[in-house]
């Protein structure tokens, strides 16, 4: 708390200024550039596709569909501090204060083009895939009747244990659909040659990605999972791009760089906790400097690492990124979830675990008090959960959020139980 | 057996079937839970259990809570709730269908913390009416009828499957001709003594409720209408009515339910089992084409224009949105609903919000008595 009333000295200065990570600046000018070319494109003959967080993105860019993400858009909203009052706006038309406040703030800021970069391009069609959540489709039906435009539906059924041979053929069958569908909305003809390139430089960006997030399994670590939120922008929005292969490429080479020089992203770390569900975007800040303040270090988490895919076939892209994406971390049992949860766990060494409950969010967030307890159960570390809400602020109760986790850190972590 | 005396046992039933439920086993029933009209019944019913509907409970949450957060649909806190604390010991075990999220976390809860013997999933895609889908869905009622011969120990015959589906049409052909009659007929038979015979059927064997409701249909149609002409008439749209609380504070203010959009109601019933396809494909079929639930995207028929007409052809002069809070599905469509209900009708519309572990009858009674203020004063 003190830090924001006392000046910094010469030499704290320099090293916060060694700590920062550089690489955040070329992402803001990659995601400016990127949001720049998207707003430009509306009204041209280039066309524009609103797209969920977890559909496959790689059909679009094969098509050259410029891919917008109200989900992206939504943590900016909210990281801005603006999501709330574009929620009232969809709440004064009927939507309810309980759906999801990512849906409520792009509803809002479609009707009235409100939000720090003054709302999204409108949209030529719209892709909705419900690995994520089965939120997503109601929200895209509404979407689809607001805009007046076309919305296809890539179903992914969930899966339990395995994924069962007719549940893979189904997406393979969707997937066909879906370059179907993409070449009656752009009056173009799928080229596979095309299509493998852009699945490479997906898988590329991906595994480098996925380099990227292991390097915290260093100590110290080189990020926090809060930075790992921000420069996983590109990775769901653009990746398919060489530009998105070239900015890992250079995260890589900085993380790297840190982990040899022995600069860690908190000045000591004392604790390290994984960091479970969505993030409390208006809450980065606050939140970031009380771990900081308790020389703990989120190093790792659920939600970034859902963009990192494995098991690609080159022959087959088409088929094998249909079971992909069918067979995402949401989209899977508790079972499932657990043994992940535990493999972080034990991959980055954790001494704990901090579960966002998240009210706009049930496919995260039910199940996590039987997630916690399987979690201790495993690891022998303790589990702590907070409720909030992902970028509806009003849900929010800062002061208490803060004294458990301090309690969770001091208490629990502190006395070694 | 007199009309009214029907009326009053289903209407027991429909306030309170546990205690009925509790007693299947000692006449040699075997229950299994279900909580969705989704629910291939009929499997369960060839396979000689007996599927009976969880439609949660009014009641305070007392064990749920350590594995469900606060905004999570009361259906699934009081269902969880009621089976942790072992008041559901008569089941078999429950089928859990995959509409919603909530459903689709439920089923692994629900597994992990009770000791139920049977535990099915079904797993539903979205996209209904759509070619695409049709054949996950045949081989998603295949494995279902497999995990339920796993649990018995032995197949399920086709001969038995298939007499279970002509079983179950005739109860829908029944409860369809219920319906009707009561369009037909004003005054034949209210809303809540038509909807509590219908529900009844949810917790007895489907033959009993078959017989039910023919004998409750012979005395009607040969039979005067009663008299209650005169009520204003509304139709009520949403999930399910755990009580019978809103139907009848309904008919004590002056208003009768004449037709409704509730997947304990119209939606159950809605569309047939061909009897002559192979019966997996013909189950899957009536789910893929049936009136679909807010939770699936349906392209046959656009669920806003079937309530429009519904409301058309029913003469309502009102639409009650009776829906669980929390549930995202429902939620969604509000806005649309009302506004096509409005543009296309006129028709006004409430919406109220169920919570089963803090129900309120008196709340529920002003706000009905408001709206309904408001439609007469017209």
């Amino acid at each position: 708390m003190s830090e924001d009333v006392r000046e910094l000295t010469e030499e704290e200065k320099a090293d916060k200024e060694r700590r920062k990570i550089k690489s955040a600046g070329a992402m803001r000018e990659l995601m400016t550039k990127y949001y720049i070319e998207a707003k430009g494109a509306e009204g041209t003959k280039r066309h524009i596709a609103w797209i969920t967080s977890g559909a496959p993105v790689e059909p679009l860019i094969a098509f050259d569909v410029i891919p917008v993400y109200p989900e992206n858009h939504g943590a900016m909203c909210g990281a801005a501090h603006m999501n709330v009052e574009l929620c009232e706006v969809a709440e004064g038309r009927g939507f309810s204060r309980d759906l999801c406040s990512y849906a409520r703030g792009d509803i809002g800021s479609a009707i009235t083009r409100g939000g720090p970069i003054g709302g999204l391009p409108r949209p030529t069609f719209l892709v909705a895939c419900n690995n994520i959540c089965n939120t997503v489709f109601k929200w895209y039906e509404e979407l689809a009747r607001f805009f007046d435009v076309p919305l296809f539906i890539f179903d992914t059924p969930f899966v339990r244990g395995e994924l069962p041979e007719h549940l893979a053929a189904y997406s393979v069958r969707q997937m066909h659909e879906y370059v179907s569908f993409l070449e009656k909305m752009t009056r173009k003809e799928y080229d596979d040659a095309r299509f493998v390139d852009v699945a490479a430089k997906s898988l590329f960006a991906s595994a480098l990605w996925k380099e990227v997030l292991a390097c915290n399994e260093h100590r110290p670590a080189p990020m926090t999972c809060f930075d790992a939120f921000i420069l996983m922008a590109p990775i769901v929005t653009l990746r398919g791009t060489q530009e998105v292969v070239d900015f890992y490429q250079g995260v890589l080479e900085e993380m790297k760089r840190r982990i040899e020089e022995g600069i860690g992203i908190l000045p000591s770390e004392r604790y390290r906790l994984l960091w479970d569900n969505i993030p409390v975007w208006y809450e980065m800040r606050n939140l970031g400097r009380l771990f900081m303040e308790l020389e703990t270090c989120l190093v790792a988490d659920t939600y970034t690492s859902a963009w990192t895919f494995e098991g690609v076939d080159a022959e087959k892209p088409l088929e094998s990124m249909a079971r992909i994406y069918t067979e995402v971390y949401l989209n899977i049992n508790l079972e499932r979830m657990a043994d992940k949860i535990e493999s972080l766990a034990t991959r980055f060494g954790v001494d704990g675990m901090i579960m966002h409950s998240n009210r706009s969010c049930k496919p995260y967030s039910l199940g996590q008090y039987d997630l916690a307890k399987e979690f201790t159960r495993r690891t022998g570390k303790p589990a702590l959960i907070i409720e909030a809400d992902h970028t509806d602020s009003r849900w929010y109760d800062r002061a208490q959020v803060e004294t458990r986790i301090r309690d969770f850190v001091e208490n629990l972590l502190g006395s070694g139980l | 057996m007199e009309v009214r005396t029907i009326v009053e046992e289903c209407l027991e039933l429909w306030r309170d079937p546990y205690p009925r439920l509790a007693r299947l086993g000692e006449e040699g029933e075997r229950p299994v839970g279900v909580f969705c009209s989704y629910t291939p019944e009929e499997i369960l019913h060839a396979a000689g259990l007996t599927p009976v509907r969880l439609m949660g409970a009014v009641r305070a949450i007392t064990h749920a809570d350590a594995h469900l957060q606060a905004y999570c649909c009361s259906l699934a806190r009081t269902d969880l709730d009621m089976a942790l604390a072992g008041e559901l010991s008569f089941l078999e075990g429950a089928v859990f269908v995959q509409t919603c999220d909530t459903m689709m976390r439920l089923s692994d809860i629900w597994r992990r913390n009770t000791g139920f013997s049977y535990h099915g999933d079904l797993v539903l895609p979205i996209r209904m009416g759509e070619e695409v889908s049709l054949p996950f869905l045949i081989e998603e009622v295949k494995r279902f009828r497999r995990g339920v011969e796993g649990f018995l120990g032995r197949e399920i015959g086709d001969d038995a499957l298939e007499e279970s589906i002509r079983v179950y049409n005739r109860n829908r052909r029944l409860a369809d001709r219920l319906y009707r009659l009561r369009a037909s007929r004003p005054g034949a038979i209210d809303g809540l003594s038509a909807t509590a015979c219908l529900v009844a059927g949810f917790w007895m064997r489907r033959e009993k409720h078959n017989e039910l409701l023919h004998g409750l249909l012979e005395d009607l149609e040969g039979s005067e209408p009663i008299g209650g002409d005169g009520k204003l008439p509304l139709l009520v749209s949403g999930s399910v009515c755990t009580t019978p609380d809103l139907f009848e504070l309904l008919l004590e203010l002056g208003a009768d339910v004449v037709d409704d959009d509730l997947c304990c109601g119209h939606r159950y019933f809605d569309a047939f089992v061909d009897e002559s396809a192979p019966p997996e494909e013909a189950l899957a079929k009536r789910m893929w084409e049936r009136v679909n639930c807010p939770a699936k995207h349906q392209c046959i028929e656009d669920r806003f224009q079937r309530l429009v007409r519904q409301v058309g052809d029913s003469g309502a002069k009102g639409v009650v949105f009776y829906l669980q809070s929390f549930c995202e599905p429902h939620l969604f469509d509000i806005p649309y609903l009302r506004q096509c209900l409005q543009e296309e009708l006129e028709v006004p519309s409430l919406v109220l919000e169920s919570e089963l572990q803090s129900f309120s009858r008196g709340q529920l009674r002003t706000r009905l008595q408001a709206f309904i203020e408001t439609i007469s004063g017209v």
